[in-house]
């Protein structure tokens, strides 16, 4: 994308005061955005990201600048415009790139630019037939497209030269649900790593289908009651409570500051015994994964916590700096607008030895939340929350009537340890996440679990 | 290459494809951003950078395409896919490129004394605001303070004979603080906008932060039931901007809104009036056009209670058989024209915050809520949300509260409005609103 003398000269600028590690984000992303409202297609947004990032570090510190401007006059302006935030004389440094070739693990077959947006379309109106036609509440379908193909290239003062390309396609599907003054909302969002080849794999209209039972279902629910009461969480994207009251208290952005509940903590048990999570970045094709992070280094498959004990935390070279460890290969970012830090890829609970069918046998009273909406976390204090899209009651045993509007509230450290019964049927579920180094994609995922106790928040009242 | 001349190029070439109405919105800036950490500058960054974004109307359909390269390969892209992206529109909604309007406010956005700080006396203000909140209170254990500032143009040039250029810069300086006593760890920041340093209250940011963390030690959650409550007013803000979609014209028409047909109507309790002001002095939706370029002007959008109009753009004027209000936005630059409100806020009333307190024998004072873009829906008005603040018992504070949520619909909310505060407040953002106080909202606790 750029040659290497200019990568050479423009790393060696950027050491002139003294910083001790230089590095070079390329990135050229084209990407398409299609949005369909009730079958037609409303807006049609394509284009090219381009910039370039240029980062020092020196000790625990960073300066970062980015352009959109690669001529050679200007990337050296920048970097010297960098270096000037630094105060300190070169090291003798000589800076040799040498180019590593990476083992592609996420193959593509159906390039976005190689599909007319005809064919997009098309997709699109089969997800837009499939959820209107599915009940008459259905008053109102929104379908997102995106796909996006964006390649990289990172050099770094260490003689790192590697590039990458990324390709990513999703379709959403918002499907309304109407009764009266009341609307509600069924969401489903699929996505991978992958090319148009995706669509071929996945039944869009099946996802279509589900949206719409989610809202036709919540439309004619009751509100949810509130209180403290085991909640059973299902599969897939259930698994954003293990994102938001774990997973971003185990990224060094926090940790290493100390500013995490879950600092210093490696080795103890901060979980309860069938709690078992990792960190993936490797699985083929899948929206979270990368073959290298935004840092060059190659992803890997971290495990956090083995029955209960922290075992890793998601570390970026900077962050790992303070901490005295080594990267993860957690460095993510948005674009090159952006200073990469430790984020998540595709991060889920391990299968554990229930069934679904026990869990919900098991439960006298309490919520069965099988749809999960987003949430947020303060690790500083572990306290997170998150909304429910679609839930029901548990009583005596069995799936009793639907409810609508629920929250969970609670604190990472705890709800950790009140895990208390972990199915076998894992699955994954695709998220953006939005944190300090922009939004970036990630898996998100868990088997069916319990939570012997959590603070459901709803407008019904107390529950009985 | 050079903006007018990219567009010139671009608007030839467009004109050899096929497209009759073309135009260029463009937007470009400056930002500086740093942060300390334990007394060093630990994080720091530069940005030039910009964008543009190219819509057209080829056969009677508008395409957009964008770009943050201006060169020649660029053009080529820009109409390919602007010419693709038109023939697979199929919506019937009229979108039109525009001429200008009849003439434009003057509005006051940017600030030479801003532009003539420099980075010495900024990083100087992080250092100062850090060293404060450590000094204020010993239970302080880590604070993360940062400036962030920049500058930014915004230029419209279209085939019709529009070319406006606006230009705004801004300044901000915030501090996070966590507190520990024992067990407890309570988070609190503080933030500033300003348009001379000099009028940063390095104090006062500090004292507001660490005050509030290290108020909230000993909090316990309450018992579940209905309170009256008291939003603070960030929080009366923070909800405000949840719900303003519902004003969109765009959503009124394509039933994404209960407003529908409201004009006219009482909607919410008399005593609440709504301003969407885009001529506010250095606030961030300020400018004297608006994304298609049309004039923007103050109006009410509640006026005591009663809706006056909806936020228009051209497209959705046009369907409803109005003038556009001057609405028109993006996103970002890549975006394609939607609907948003510039400056928009409750109007204040005369109640002092302290005693809409003292008015109070039992509430809940909600100093903070989370999970607004999920467990909010902007479309039916229900949120059930975390929260945490302080109890309220006889007109004063006894302690403070956590790990509950408040939940309710914000229409009937905004029905049972009994007090409204004189504290305005914004923020650094585009959404204001004083202290409210709420008849009730259910509250989630033990």
């Amino acid at each position: 994308m750029l040659p290497k003398p200019l990568l050479e000269r423009v790393l060696l600028q950027a050491l002139a005061t003294g910083g001790d590690f230089a590095e070079i984000f390329v990135e050229d992303k084209y990407s398409t955005n299609l949005n369909m409202v009730g079958g037609k297609l409303e807006t049609g947004l394509s284009g090219r990201d381009y910039g370039v990032g240029i980062r020092i570090l020196k000790g625990f510190n960073y300066v970062y600048a980015y352009t959109n401007d690669d001529s050679e006059a200007n990337l050296l302006k920048v970097a010297k415009t960098a270096a000037d935030a630094l105060v300190g004389a070169q090291r003798d440094q000589v800076i040799d790139l040498t180019r590593q070739e990476i083992t592609n693990r996420h193959l593509i077959e159906r390039y976005p630019h190689a599909v007319s947006k005809q064919d997009k379309v098309a997709l699109m109106l089969r997800a837009n037939n499939a959820a209107l036609n599915y009940s008459s509440f259905i008053s109102q379908v929104r379908v997102s497209y995106l796909d996006e193909d964006q390649k990289v290239l990172i050099a770094n003062s260490d003689g790192l030269l590697v590039e990458d390309r990324r390709v990513r396609t999703r379709c959403s599907i918002n499907a309304i649900a109407s009764k009266g003054n009341e609307k509600q909302v069924g969401f489903y969002g699929p996505g991978a790593s992958k090319g148009f080849e995706f669509y071929d794999e996945i039944d869009i209209e099946d996802y279509a289908r589900e949206a719409a039972r989610i809202a036709a279902t919540m439309i004619n629910a009751d509100l949810c009651p509130s209180g403290r009461f085991p909640v059973i969480i299902d599969n897939e994207f259930g698994g954003v409570i293990f994102h938001e009251a774990c997973g971003h208290s185990l990224e060094a952005t926090s940790v290493a500051k100390k500013m995490s509940v879950f600092a210093d903590r490696l080795g103890e048990k901060i979980a309860s015994d069938v709690v078992s999570a990792v960190d993936d970045g490797t699985i083929p094709n899948a929206w979270g994964s990368q073959n290298i992070d935004d840092e060059g280094t190659p992803t890997r498959r971290n495990v956090l916590i083995e029955n209960g004990i922290l075992k890793s935390y998601m570390i970026d070279k900077l962050n790992g700096r303070r901490m005295g460890m080594a990267s993860t290969g957690n460095s993510r970012r948005q674009s090159y607008r952006f200073a990469p830090t430790s984020r998540m890829t595709n991060t889920f609970i391990l299968p554990g030895k229930h069934t679904r069918d026990e869990i919900i046998a098991a439960t006298e009273f309490g919520l069965l939340a099988t749809y999960m909406g987003g949430g947020s976390v303060r690790p500083a204090t572990g306290e997170f929350n998150f909304a429910v899209r679609e839930a029901y009651m548990v009583r005596n045993g069995r799936i009793a009537e639907p409810v609508r509007g629920a929250t969970l509230i609670g604190k990472g450290s705890e709800i950790l340890h009140n895990i208390d019964m972990v199915a076998d049927n894992l699955a994954r579920g695709q998220g953006m996440c939005g944190s300090a180094s922009g939004s970036i994609p990630n898996d998100v995922g868990q088997p069916t679990i319990r939570v012997s106790e959590i603070t459901v928040g709803g407008r019904k009242g107390a529950a009985k | 290459m050079k903006l007018e001349l990219f567009a010139e190029k671009l608007f030839a070439a467009g004109k050899e494809s096929g497209f009759t109405d073309m135009e260029v919105f463009f937007s470009g800036g400056s930002s500086f951003r740093a942060g300390v950490f334990k007394g060093e500058i630990d994080n720091y960054t530069l940005a030039e950078s910009s964008g543009l974004s190219f819509r057209g109307i080829y056969n009677g359909k508008m395409g957009y395409a964008f770009t943050e390269k201006l060169d020649e390969e660029s053009i080529d892209m820009l109409i390919n896919d602007a010419q693709q992206n038109a023939i697979i529109n199929d919506s019937e909604d009229v979108e039109e490129i525009f001429a200008g309007s009849a003439e434009y406010a003057e509005v006051d956005a940017y600030s030479q004394e801003l532009a003539n700080a420099t980075t010495e006396q900024k990083l100087a203000l992080v250092h100062a605001i850090e060293k404060a909140a450590y000094a204020l209170d010993d239970r302080i254990a880590t604070v993360q303070a940062f400036f962030g500032g920049g500058a930014s143009e915004r230029r419209i040039i279209n085939n019709k004979g529009l070319n406006l250029a606006f230009q705004g810069n801004t300044a901000m300086l915030g501090v996070s603080v966590i507190a520990r006593q024992g067990q407890e760890t309570k988070t609190a920041y503080g933030r500033e906008v300003a348009r001379d340093l000099a009028e940063f209250d390095v104090d006062k940011i500090a004292k507001e932060a660490v005050d509030e963390a290290v108020s909230l030690f000993g909090a316990d959650t309450i018992v579940s039931k209905d309170y009256p409550i008291i939003l603070r007013n960030d929080v009366a803000a923070q909800l405000l901007a949840v719900f303003a979609p519902a004003f969109s014209a765009e959503n009124v028409q394509k039933g994404l809104s209960l407003l529908r047909g409201k004009i006219g109507e009482q909607i919410y309790d008399a005593k609440i009036t709504i301003v969407d002001d885009p001529h506010m002095p250095g606030k961030p939706g300020s400018c004297p056009f608006d994304a298609e370029g049309v004039a923007t002007y103050k109006k009410n959008v509640v006026e005591d209670g009663v809706l006056k109009t909806y936020l228009h753009n051209l497209k959705t004027a046009r369907q409803d058989g109005v003038e556009s209000t001057g609405n028109a936005s993006k996103r970002s630059y890549k975006s394609s024209i939607g609907i948003s409100p510039s400056n928009f806020y409750i109007q204040p009333g005369e109640v002092n915050y302290d005693e809409m307190i003292k008015g109070t024998k039992e509430g809940l004072i909600i100093i903070s809520l989370q999970g607004t873009h999920s467990g909010a829906n902007p479309v039916s008005g229900d949120f059930s949300l975390a929260a945490y603040g302080y109890l309220v018992q006889d007109g004063a504070i006894v302690g403070p509260v956590h790990q509950i949520t408040v939940a309710g619909n914000y229409y009937q909310m905004m029905r049972e409005v009994l007090q409204i505060g004189n504290d305005l407040y914004f923020g650094g953002g585009s959404y204001g609103a004083p202290s409210l106080k709420i008849a009730r909202l259910a509250v989630a606790g033990k």
